[in-house]
């Protein structure tokens, strides 16, 4: 090996252009996420954030040390003020989500996502801090670049035609490096647990009132199942952190960290968690492979709508160009034909 | 080729050479120090280097730890009450919302209390402990008499594995963490 194979291999990684469509996906599966998490967090907004919450910004601020991004500790200290905050995080997460301002918008969701954490750590799980921290990385990388409004008014201003274009997959790469080292620190804090070696963890897991969802076949909670399950999630993990970067080991990998995220999903009560971690599976599925499975999609969609309606363009109005535009504007649905 | 364009292009090539290399030092650094900050590794190195990013981490909102249910799962089970004591002696029980007693929609939206809880009675975060009880004592407040004092109970199950796979739920023990007389103040 040399040490220009190895340039030559970091930058064909990080910034040989691809095509933006996963990053935009992933930002579609990450904006719904943060509305979901408000939505969820919305009836008790005030009592955790709030000027008289359950910890004061005080408090938070001496037990939590250091200089941190927190616009609570900028804004003025009222309710109303606070309510407002909560509103401008939710309408960024659906322009987000939308692709609408997207820069500007992975910014602000950035900004609200990490100050709410800041402000109350001690109600934060691992999924909002996945989000926070691929939040980061989310606000360097083109995510509105495809299937998203900014892209659309790009089409309908005749700056973009055709496929979007190719960008460099750097900071896409960094949230894939999040989700692995995820699964690696995940692994090495297990493997220094004596429970997770002898093979007992599940079954504490599984017996913990707080968090049993759905009730699991008695078979499963045997203690040889149980010890055989304990080591698999082990070597998922390690496998979920390092093999995934073996190409031809990537999906087998990806079915099963799903299968492994939907059984936690069922059996166990942690809100969101395994979507949020989940989310970035996305960004490690080839463009191509999704582009595939969108024409499939598309596919089993028009056979069951019919054939699509044409548009007759009889004009030069701005009525007229928006109308005849719509067939590119709306092109991913193949709904409209000229 | 013009001497302009010659410029112009070194100009444009210089930049682009520029932007890769501050790019390359933002993702060699941010690589280092988020791996540094959450793999646990007990080195000198790794935790000198720890300290190093501590500061733009902590600013940036880059720390995290990936610790859920390591190094081991918790082997209890446990909730948090308060007694709430009035000024004419008179008492009421507080209940946070309990997971396992809640529907499944309602654990979705409660979460945050399985979550506070989980934190709020470890003895490591006893500064959290007056705020909590102030705030039992705005929510629970009523006139004539108002909240003289809130006390705050842990109560826990240990989860005792058997070799047959067979689990009976042990008996319950109490233990009442902690005690905030409530001032005036602490109502308005």
């Amino acid at each position: 090996m040399r040490l220009s194979s190895i340039a030559e291999a970091w930058n064909t990684f990080f910034f040989e252009p691809q095509s933006p469509v996963p990053i935009a996906l992933f930002r579609i599966i990450y904006g719904s996420l943060v509305i979901a998490t408000l939505v969820l967090l919305y009836p008790d907004w005030l009592a955790w954030y709030g000027t008289h919450a359950w910890v004061s910004l005080q408090t938070m601020q001496h037990v939590e040390r250091g200089t941190r991004l927190n616009l609570f500790t900028i804004i003025p200290p009222s309710d109303h003020w606070l309510e407002a905050l909560f509103w401008l995080f939710l309408g960024s997460a659906i322009f987000l989500t939308l692709g609408f301002l997207t820069r500007l918008n992975t910014v602000i969701v950035f900004l609200c996502l990490t100050s709410t954490q800041q402000r109350n750590l001690y109600i934060t799980h691992g999924g909002d801090t996945f989000l926070r921290v691929a939040g980061f990385f989310l606000m360097f990388a083109p995510a509105g670049a495809a299937l998203s409004i900014d892209r659309l008014i790009r089409v309908w201003r005749r700056k973009e035609n055709g496929g979007a274009r190719a960008f460099s997959p750097w900071a896409q790469r960094m949230i894939q490096i999040e989700l692995a080292l995820v699964y690696f620190a995940a692994f090495c804090s297990k493997a220094q647990g004596s429970s997770w070696v002898d093979g007992t963890a599940l079954y504490y897991v599984y017996h913990l009132d707080e968090i049993r969802r759905f009730p699991v076949p008695s078979w499963f909670l045997h203690p040889i199942i149980l010890k055989l399950g304990t080591w698999l999630a082990l070597l998922l993990e390690f496998s979920l952190a390092i093999l995934i970067w073996v190409s031809e080991l990537r999906y087998y990998l990806l079915t099963l960290g799903l299968l492994f995220h939907l059984c936690l999903e069922y059996s166990l009560n942690l809100p969101l968690f395994e979507w949020d971690v989940l989310s970035a599976y996305v960004l490690f599925i080839d463009a191509a492979d999704l582009g595939r499975a969108g024409k499939w999609i598309l596919g089993a969609v028009r056979a069951h709508l019919g054939e699509a309606p044409p548009i007759v363009k009889d004009g030069q109005t701005v009525l007229c160009r928006l109308i005849a535009t719509l067939p590119d504007v709306v092109g991913v649905f193949r709904r409209l034909s000229r | 080729m013009p001497a302009r364009t010659r410029s112009v292009r070194k100009r444009t090539f210089g930049l682009a050479k520029a932007r890769v290399a501050a790019i390359n030092v933002f993702l060699i650094f941010h690589i280092l120090s988020v791996a540094c900050w959450c793999i646990p590794l007990a080195n000198p190195l790794v935790a000198a280097g720890r300290n190093f990013v501590r500061p733009y981490l902590l600013w940036s909102g880059l720390f995290q730890s990936w610790d859920m249910f390591s190094p081991s799962p918790k082997s209890i089970n446990s909730y948090v009450e308060a007694i709430i004591l009035y000024k004419d002696g008179s008492t009421q029980n507080w209940a946070f919302p309990r997971m396992d007693r809640l529907s499944l929609t309602q654990r979705h939206f409660k979460e945050r209390y399985r979550k506070f809880v989980e934190n709020l009675k470890e003895d490591t975060n006893s500064a959290l402990w007056p705020d909590a009880a102030r705030f039992l004592a705005r929510a629970n407040n009523r006139a004539p008499s108002s909240v003289r004092m809130v006390f705050l109970i842990r109560y826990w199950s240990n989860i005792v594995p058997r070799n047959d796979g067979e689990y009976t739920p042990a008996a319950w023990d109490t233990h009442v963490f902690y005690g905030y007389t409530v001032e005036a103040d602490d109502l308005k």
